[in-house]
């Protein structure tokens, strides 16, 4: 995810030389007579479904020849290329910062009134215009992720527990295997992203995603509406291992599949990495518990993927077939069984057993999407959270927030 | 005449093109980027005037950052000055296997600051707990990188084991430069080692000793890669360099235009040192 200074000089001197190159060979007829179609993406992990999803396209159509690029650091290679005026037909990327910014500069089609936009979940959609605060939609949502509590079924079994509806019940679990002497939850927070899984889970349903609006009108302050969320965030840092900050992502991935902890903090992305560390550890998935009503406990649900077009792409309609083939049941039920996703198209269903508990959530719609979209990355909330969780000092964490947000606002 | 001129043009020429396309370029649109509010892509963006550097003087990272930054300069070029001294000194004494240690000592250099960067990163999270654990001590017992208070210690650890290579190297070249025989007169009128060292070795090596201070200096003022490789900044933003604040601010944070103001800011900084420490050092030369 991160690289380094040389690295990053050396891709972009890639990128221009690239995008030299790719300027005089742009999308278009070709000789084969085919129209040329870009598929830019930003995900190493799905490059090889997309492959395979593309040769059937490609073999299936004799007009229209899809190339899939992925680059690394492929989000840095986009902007690059905006730069240069070298927009791919079809851009997919998570519904993130980027998206916004990129969408807010008009770059991307608008695609309010497509027949794309049928079979979507309308969730997904209002989560973009929420995103963007535009009223034009311009991406399709297509594979959705999820974060929640990632727990160790056999050992959940052996011990006789049950997976936790409620706050108090989460840590009445926890006390309890605490007190025989393992390890409730896995902290990895030595990588400061991994501190916001919490923080996303607890500030969407305890405050939602309405304060961002509010926020950005200053009728409100992180002061006023965050004590709860950082106080619950707080407490669980008692239930954690011996070394909570010494440990990264990836250490804890391993330890999970290893049997050290009952219960992990995590992400659906995270699953694909334990299975590969060991392919036998039984993976259960619950919503994370923030309030004690149980039937108010929505699941922390963010696009993980979406598509969009160029706004001065020649071949739209060739694009838009293209899309509507990836959206076809088939082709997206196997993108999200290789890619432990779920669908934003609705009807297609996730069964793979270790997340069958959040299913659920997402048929009825008891979904809200991350809250950490909508704080502007120059507030670097991670680390802001990170350095909470280690002074623990709640009064001075708020106003940070407050103070940092305010700070960006004011230089844009 | 004009024919044996010609070669060093073509030497000279060629190295002055690039060096502006490469450096005095993207450096020179730097400071223009920074009295507007570009966001590092698209195509809009006003000019502000000096509003990205009043905003700088206000801003807490940036005064943490040089905070940081500084402390962990001075410890890392004393302690890289002191170590690779001596390293120096025992490297040319007349030991069995001198060139095999030399080669030993050098290898640091060749290695790829942020594999190495790695390296460590594994051990300190995995293999240093263990030990401390085993030996019952508490404060080594977990990971220092995750720790507020301790983390710059770890990067001073890797940034100076990797940094006394090359000034090991320059050391050993200046000792080789003193001519053996004042070691001899010296030996004859009866100096002990440390009266040889202060009154003879240590003086005649006061070029290379300014020279390492001021790189070893730069260098660490500069530090990034150790920073990514290690805690990325953190915890929290316990160990964010200044480098590494422009890079994740500019980059990451779409706050291209403000971070290039600091780099500006930045720029000037490091050439003051730099030229501070010169004159003071070279002062001292000659008082020798």
């Amino acid at each position: 995810m991160r690289t380094t200074l040389t690295k990053a000089l050396g891709t972009m001197l890639l990128c221009g030389m690239m995008a030299v190159l790719l300027s005089s060979c742009t999308s278009g007829d070709s000789a084969n007579g085919k129209v040329q179609i870009e598929f830019f993406q930003n995900k190493p992990e799905a490059k090889t479904t997309f492959d395979e999803l593309i040769k059937t396209f490609n073999a299936e159509h004799d007009d229209i020849q899809v190339t899939q690029v992925n680059p690394p650091d492929a989000e840095t290679v986009l902007k690059t290329r905006v730069v240069k005026n070298d927009i791919p037909d079809i851009m997919a990327m998570g519904a993130t910062d980027t998206y916004s910014i990129l969408a807010q500069s008009d770059i991307f089609t608008d695609l309010t009134d497509s027949s794309l936009l049928q079979t979507i979940d309308p969730n997904y959609i209002q989560m973009l215009n929420d995103l963007t605060g535009m009223d034009e939609v311009t991406g399709i949502p297509y594979a959705t992720n999820a974060n929640g509590i990632m727990y160790n079924k056999t050992l959940f079994k052996e011990m006789g527990l049950d997976v936790p509806k409620t706050w108090d019940e989460l840590i009445a679990t926890a006390q309890k295997i605490k007190d025989a002497g393992e390890i409730p939850f896995y902290f990895t927070y030595k990588d400061d992203w991994q501190t916001s899984l919490p923080f996303n889970a607890l500030a969407s349903n305890l405050v939602g995603i309405d304060f961002y609006q509010e926020r950005r009108d200053n009728k409100v302050t992180f002061k006023e509406k965050y004590r709860e969320v950082a106080e619950k965030q707080l407490e669980l840092m008692k239930y954690g291992h011996g070394d909570n900050f010494g440990k990264a992502y990836s250490d804890g991935n391993r330890a999970f599949a290893n049997g050290e902890a009952f219960m992990y903090i995590q992400g659906t992305w995270a699953i694909s990495e334990i299975r590969k560390a060991n392919p036998n550890v039984d993976i259960g998935f619950f919503p994370f518990p923030t309030g004690n009503d149980a039937n108010e406990i929505k699941l922390v649900n963010g696009i993980d993927s979406l598509f969009t077009i160029a706004a001065d792409t020649p071949n739209r309609e060739q694009a838009e077939t293209f899309i509507a083939f990836l959206l076809e049941p088939e082709n997206i039920g196997r993108y999200i069984d290789e890619q432990t996703l779920f669908s934003a198209v609705e009807d297609v269903k996730q069964d793979d057993p270790a997340v069958q508990e959040l299913m659920p959530y997402i048929e009825q719609g008891k979904v809200i999407d991350f809250p950490d979209h909508y704080i502007p990355a120059a507030v670097q909330l991670n680390s802001i959270v990170q350095s909470f969780l280690q002074n623990q000092n709640i009064d001075n964490y708020l106003d940070t927030l407050d103070k940092e947000w305010d700070k960006v606002a004011n230089r844009r | 005449m004009n024919k044996r001129i010609a070669p060093y043009y073509w030497m000279t020429v060629p190295a002055v093109v690039l060096f502006f396309v490469f450096m005095t370029l993207p450096a020179l649109q730097g400071i223009y980027y920074s009295f507007t509010n570009y966001n590092g892509f698209g195509k809009e963006y006003d000019f502000v005037g000096f509003k990205n550097y009043f905003n700088l003087f206000q801003d807490d990272n940036v005064g943490n950052a040089y905070w940081f930054t500084f402390k962990f300069a001075i410890v890392v070029t004393i302690l890289t000055n002191i170590l690779s001294l001596l390293i120096a000194l025992g490297l040319n004494a007349k030991i069995k296997f001198r060139n095999f240690f030399r080669g030993i000592y050098f290898l640091p250099n060749i290695l790829s600051v942020l594999i190495v960067g790695y390296i460590f990163n594994y051990l300190f999270s995995n293999v240093f707990p263990i030990w401390g654990q085993n030996l019952g001590i508490n404060a080594l017992s977990t990971n220092i990188l995750g720790s507020e208070s301790l983390a710059w210690i770890g990067i001073v650890i890797v940034a100076v084991w990797q940094s006394v290579a090359l000034n090991t190297i320059l050391y050993l070249a200046g000792l080789q430069t003193i001519p053996i025989t004042l070691y001899e007169a010296s030996n004859l009128d009866g100096a002990g080692k440390w009266r040889e060292f202060w009154s003879i070795t240590f003086p005649l090596i006061a070029p290379f000793f300014t020279i390492n201070m001021v790189l070893a200096m730069k260098n660490s003022l500069m530090v990034f890669d150790q920073i990514v490789a290690l805690t990325n900044g953190g915890p929290g933003r316990a160990t964010q360099s200044i480098s590494h604040l422009i890079y994740t601010g500019g980059f990451e944070g779409g706050e291209y235009a403000y971070q290039s103001a600091n780099s500006v800011i930045y720029f000037i900084v490091i050439a003051v040192i730099s030229i501070l420490q010169i004159r003071f050092l070279q002062r001292r030369e000659m008082d020798l």
